[in-house]
């Protein structure tokens, strides 16, 4: 059981499972909780796309709005102009968003912690604001991404969210499959032998600047899809849709989830689309003004997070992991 | 290794499965009592998604509550065909991504029966693809924005704007300066996005020759130094006349660096940004605003020798906490009143496709505080097609030019600019609905 | 002739203001190597309480002068009550990169949701000291009053005393050497907590300053929700990391730099690029030197 529980087989057999659970999920819910679904898993691969970058590759990114929205952009010409279905236009914008990431991300190689969080943070303020300059991009009321009505051979009450929520999660979890996998392979390794130690890792013949080149293009590959996801979910793309707090959101989720392991990364998207509706909740039943019901939501989500940082720095699954060894070897002792 | 591998997969499985269990044990909303949604035998409930934080709220957040005083006062005495009116209000921050969850919300969490004026060109079309309500045929009243497409009934069946279309106020603007200035420099602030591409478009329609364009990035005017380059980049090509094209924060920016690098032509103000209280709110002395001309469709704000604003001014006293009477308040209290007069002409047996069906058949002819027509029909989604000029008062209020309203009006495409003959009906008794 | 000298004298003014946020984020940076995101926030608070102290004092300068001591005070408070046991529990593993970004973001958010709780709706004004109006030359109105004259002062006068200090004071030494190496400056019986939170207060003092000669510099109005504060700390941030985040001197050439490329790229090729001419400046800037203008060589250090 263990050993397949770790194989690849074992892996490949849980996300085909779970996905199923998800699909019978989804047939009980009414509307609006699939269309959350399909938020949460597109902040699902957008976290674990940052996550696969600070957490493994130990660098830091404080624009991965902008990256998003090369992928949301991608994805809307690839469908406008070509007329690719919808499939298509997620793989262009992947692979989009990856060559810009490559780009980025050799210059991002030869930058330490604060140099990269600025260059980051000022392509998220600069980037949208590029979709002003080229008539292409459709200025500031953006492009549509139509990826259409279901098939009909789903019948007549499948909805456009349970279609929108059936194509997110499955995009999440090849995603979030492909991942466990890269993650188990050479690359992987490179990846945590460079964060733990650069120094060490170079004179064990790994080649830094390459290797965290690489942890870049892919994260920004999996950013794309997550663009492509958002543009989907909202069916348009414009320069307002990938703001700087969009950045700050995914930071925020990934810290929330827990930056050194993918196991917790539904942690943080389900609080990220979950926090205003509790909000919602807490400020309608103390009936308060309308300053409190505006303020709230940002409330809050500072407030989980700086205690997040300070009390389980490292995520609530590591967490877990860490009491339940100390358990075991008090145990042991 | 394994060993961890496996706890990693349990963890995940067992957090998934609290996911999961946390979003299917969610019920269903129970289904309202009346036939269509969101309207029961004593109220109506309406949805509203606009920005209340963030940089674009400034001015706009005041919207809201004016609707709700408006309707509070028609409450008070009675509400529409006996049912009361309830708004739900929610903030998009001018995100789309957040207005598209927002109405969601609205529409299958508190199923309001309309959606009310919503604000943001990229947020309104967000919203009409993904949400659709002209699928579900949900109304989606008085759009705040300007652009000329969400009136296409075709593409946006349940849509009805309000706001003038930025080209029609440029084409007016245009004529007016031509015939205001003959044979003057011009310049123009505009904002280098679709706002500013729909004015230049207007300008040019109108036959305007413009001397000096100066474009900036939406939101740079926040940025330290920013202002200063339009205005020394305006004054070096010295134009006589200087059309300020944006929102508030952008005019009060560059009326600001002008008062301080003593640089005064002929302002005019694009209505836009030309809210007098907001731009004295944004820091700008009344002294600068004085003498510059500005563009509205509803009456001054300070004329309370209109029956509206007088009604408008006494409800907002008893109703908003007597909030600061600017324009916003009024276009929220007008929009409001015009949704009143909607629903109170769609009959008793109130439903979202009667409630369509009653703007497009009387819509032309409702009550409204505003000085240019309205031109709903079966045919037509258009709210107001014109504007009248005034000149800002020593305390920086817009006072219609001689006193008089003097309403020229055009449509969106290449139509002449003729003035218009519009004779505003009556205010109906105390500004209340007439109950069939 | 004149748009060209204004050109200049625009740069010069909003560098000096670029420069005023780069120093605090610098200090913050040098004394305990962390991207101070909260500073956006510490400004507007400390700017708030700087209005209600002119309310009550009837002085600008008396204001300014206090406001700082309370930018101080938040600094050193935020730091021995929170970031110390951050460090402690965030310091190592991959989290110690991001925890401290995040835990200033988190603040930022923190304090700009209660300032919206307590003043929320009610904008407030503050009045220039000495007259914003430019001054005149020949007939023609520069883009320079009495008021920049003052900033670019109070920026020039900062880095001097700043720099002075770190470089000639024993206070200045125990402050690099706690942030260059912790343990052997603890060694050297620094007390490193200590040193840590004074380069905090210093930065929450620049930065109080900052906030408070911006504002009737710019509009005159502070809001919670203030897009200025907001620009004001992503182009200072900007700024420091152009100039290079190990030197005062380096905040204030990045300062320099970035306002004098926004107001020529402004001014004679188009308004409408401010954004993206920032981010290619910063790339441009980091591809020839990864550690800024002034920064040191191998200055991967932390």
């Amino acid at each position: 059981m263990r050993k397949f529980a770790g194989s690849y087989f074992g892996r490949l057999t849980f996300f085909i499972l779970f996905g199923f659970v998800l699909f019978l999920a989804s047939n009980r819910v009414d509307e609006l909780r699939v269309y959350q679904g399909a938020s949460v898993a597109m902040y699902v691969v957008a976290i674990a796309s940052l996550i696969l970058l600070t957490g493994y590759s130990g660098q830091v990114s404080l624009g991965h709005g902008a990256l998003m929205a090369i992928g949301g952009y991608a994805a809307a010409l690839s469908r406008n102009h070509w007329g690719a279905p919808f499939w298509l236009c997620f793989v262009v914008a992947i692979v989009a968003t990856a060559l810009a990431g490559s780009v980025l991300g050799t210059a991002a190689a030869r930058l330490s912690g604060p140099y990269l969080a600025g260059s980051t943070l000022a392509l998220a303020v600069g980037l949208p604001s590029i979709a002003n300059q080229f008539h292409i991009l459709g200025g500031e009321q953006g492009l549509l991404f139509d990826i259409g009505a279901p098939p009909a051979a789903l019948g007549a009450d499948f909805t456009e969210y349970k279609w929108l929520f059936w194509i997110s999660a499955v995009a999440a979890l090849i995603a979030m499959w492909w991942l466990q996998n890269i993650l188990r392979s050479r690359f992987g390794r490179t990846w945590r032998a460079v964060r733990s130690n650069e120094v060490a890792a170079q004179l064990a013949g790994i080649h830094v600047g390459k290797s965290k080149t690489l942890a870049f293009t892919v994260s920004s590959g999996l950013a794309g899809l997550a663009g492509a996801m958002l543009a989907m979910t909202i069916s348009t793309v414009s320069p307002s849709a990938f703001p700087l707090t969009l950045s700050f959101a995914v930071l925020t989720g990934a810290v929330l989830s827990g930056v050194t392991t993918l196991s917790g990364v539904m942690i943080g998207a389900l609080i990220l689309v979950a926090t205003p509706d509790i909000a919602d909740a807490i400020s309608s039943r103390f009936a308060s003004s309308e300053n409190v019901t505006t303020n709230l939501p940002g409330l809050l989500v500072s407030a989980l997070l700086i205690l997040v940082v300070m009390l389980v720095p490292n995520g609530p699954v590591e967490q877990m992991r860490t009491l339940r060894n100390r358990k075991r070897a008090k145990a042991l002792r | 290794m394994i060993g961890i591998n496996r706890r990693r997969l349990l963890v995940a499985s067992a957090v998934l499965a609290t996911g999961g269990l946390v979003v299917s044990t969610v019920p269903a909303q129970a289904f309202s009592p009346h036939s269509e949604v969101g309207v029961t035998n004593s109220a109506i409930k309406l949805g509203v998604t606009i920005p209340l934080t963030g940089a674009a709220s400034p001015g706009y957040n005041k919207v809201p509550s004016a609707m709700k005083a408006y309707f509070d006062y028609v409450n008070a005495n009675g509400g529409v065909n006996g049912r009361k009116i309830t708004l739900v209000v929610k903030d998009d921050q001018y995100v789309p991504t957040l207005a598209v969850t927002q109405t969601n919300d609205l529409i299958l969490k508190d199923k309001v029966f309309a959606l009310l004026a919503p604000l943001g060109t990229a947020n309104v079309k967000a919203v009409a693809t993904r949400v659709n309500p002209g699928r579900r045929g949900v109304p989606v009243l008085f759009v705040n924005t300007g652009y000329s497409g969400f009136a296409v009934k075709k593409t946006y069946p349940t849509t009805f704007t309000m706001l003038p279309s930025y080209i029609v106020e440029a084409k007016i603007m245009a004529q007016y300066i031509t015939e205001t200035y003959p044979g003057k420099k011009i310049g123009l602030l505009y904002q280098d996005d679709d706002f500013g591409q729909d004015a230049l478009a207007g300008f040019k329609q109108a036959g305007l020759s413009l001397a000096v364009k100066v474009p900036y990035a939406s939101g740079s005017q926040g940025v330290a130094g920013v202002p200063a380059t339009w205005i020394q980049k305006l004054s070096a090509a010295s134009p006589d006349v200087v059309i300020l094209f944006g929102v508030s924060s952008a005019t009060a920016a560059a009326l600001g660096t002008a008062a301080v690098m003593k640089y005064a032509p002929k302002w005019i103000l694009g209505s836009v940004g030309g809210d007098a209280t907001t731009i004295k709110a944004s820091g700008v002395p009344a002294g600068v605003l004085y003498g510059a001309t500005g563009a509205s469709f509803l009456p001054a704000t300070t004329d309370t020798t209109d029956e509206y604003i007088k009604l408008f001014q006494s409800i907002n006293a008893k109703y908003n906490n007597n909030a600061v009477f600017d324009n916003n308040v009024l276009v929220g209290m007008n929009t409001a009143f015009v949704t009143v007069q909607a629903i109170a002409a769609a009959g008793q047996n109130l439903t979202r496709k009667g409630l369509i069906a009653a703007i497009e058949k009387n819509g032309a002819k409702f009550a409204s505080a505003g000085l240019a027509p309205l031109n709903y029909s079966t045919t037509s989604h258009v709210g107001y097609n014109g504007y009248w000029f005034g000149t800002y008062s020593p305390t920086g209020d817009l006072k219609p030019n001689g006193g008089v309203y003097t309403v020229y009006t055009t449509d969106s495409g290449s139509g002449a600019i003729v003035k218009s003959t519009y004779k505003r009906p009556a205010m109906p008794a105390d500004g209340l609905p007439t109950q069939p | 002739m004149y748009q060209l000298i204004n050109t200049v004298l625009i740069g010069i003014t909003s560098g000096a203001i670029y420069s005023l946020m780069a120093i605090a984020l610098v200090l913050v940076w040098r004394s305990a190597r962390v991207v101070n995101f909260a500073q956006a926030g510490q400004a507007l608070l400390s700017t708030y309480i700087g209005y209600e102290f002119i309310q009550k004092f009837h002085s600008f300068w008396v204001a300014l002068f206090l406001s700082m001591l309370v930018g101080a005070a938040v600094g050193a408070i935020i730091d021995s009550s929170f970031m110390r046991i951050l460090f402690r529990r965030a310091g190592h593993g991959p989290i110690a990169n991001v925890a401290p970004i995040i835990a200033t973001l988190g603040l930022l958010g923190l304090i700009r949701a209660l300032l919206g709780l307590v003043v929320g709706g009610k904008d407030v004004r503050i009045n220039p000291p000495v007259s914003n109006v430019g001054y005149t030359v020949a007939g023609h109105t520069m883009a320079f009053s009495p008021l920049q004259l003052v900033i670019v002062i109070s920026v020039l006068l900062l880095m001097l005393v700043l720099s002075l200090i770190f470089q000639r004071t024993n206070v200045g030494l125990a402050l690099r050497a706690s942030a260059y190496s912790p343990e052997i400056a603890r060694l050297a019986g620094v007390r490193v907590d200590g040193m840590r939170t004074l380069g905090w207060a210093l930065a929450g003092a620049a930065g109080a300053a900052a906030g408070l000669l911006q504002t009737p510099n710019g509009t005159g109005v502070l809001s919670p929700d203030s897009l200025e504060f907001s620009l004001l700390l992503v182009f200072g941030f900007i700024a420091a990391v152009i100039g290079g985040l190990e030197s005062l001197v380096g905040a204030v050439v990045g300062g320099m730099v970035l306002g004098l490329v926004l107001a020529f790229v402004l001014t004679y090729v188009s308004g409408s690029v401010v954004f993206i001419t920032a981010f290619g400046l910063l790339i441009a800037v980091l591809l020839v030197k990864p550690t800024g203008l002034v920064g040191k060589r191998g200055g991967r250090r932390a």
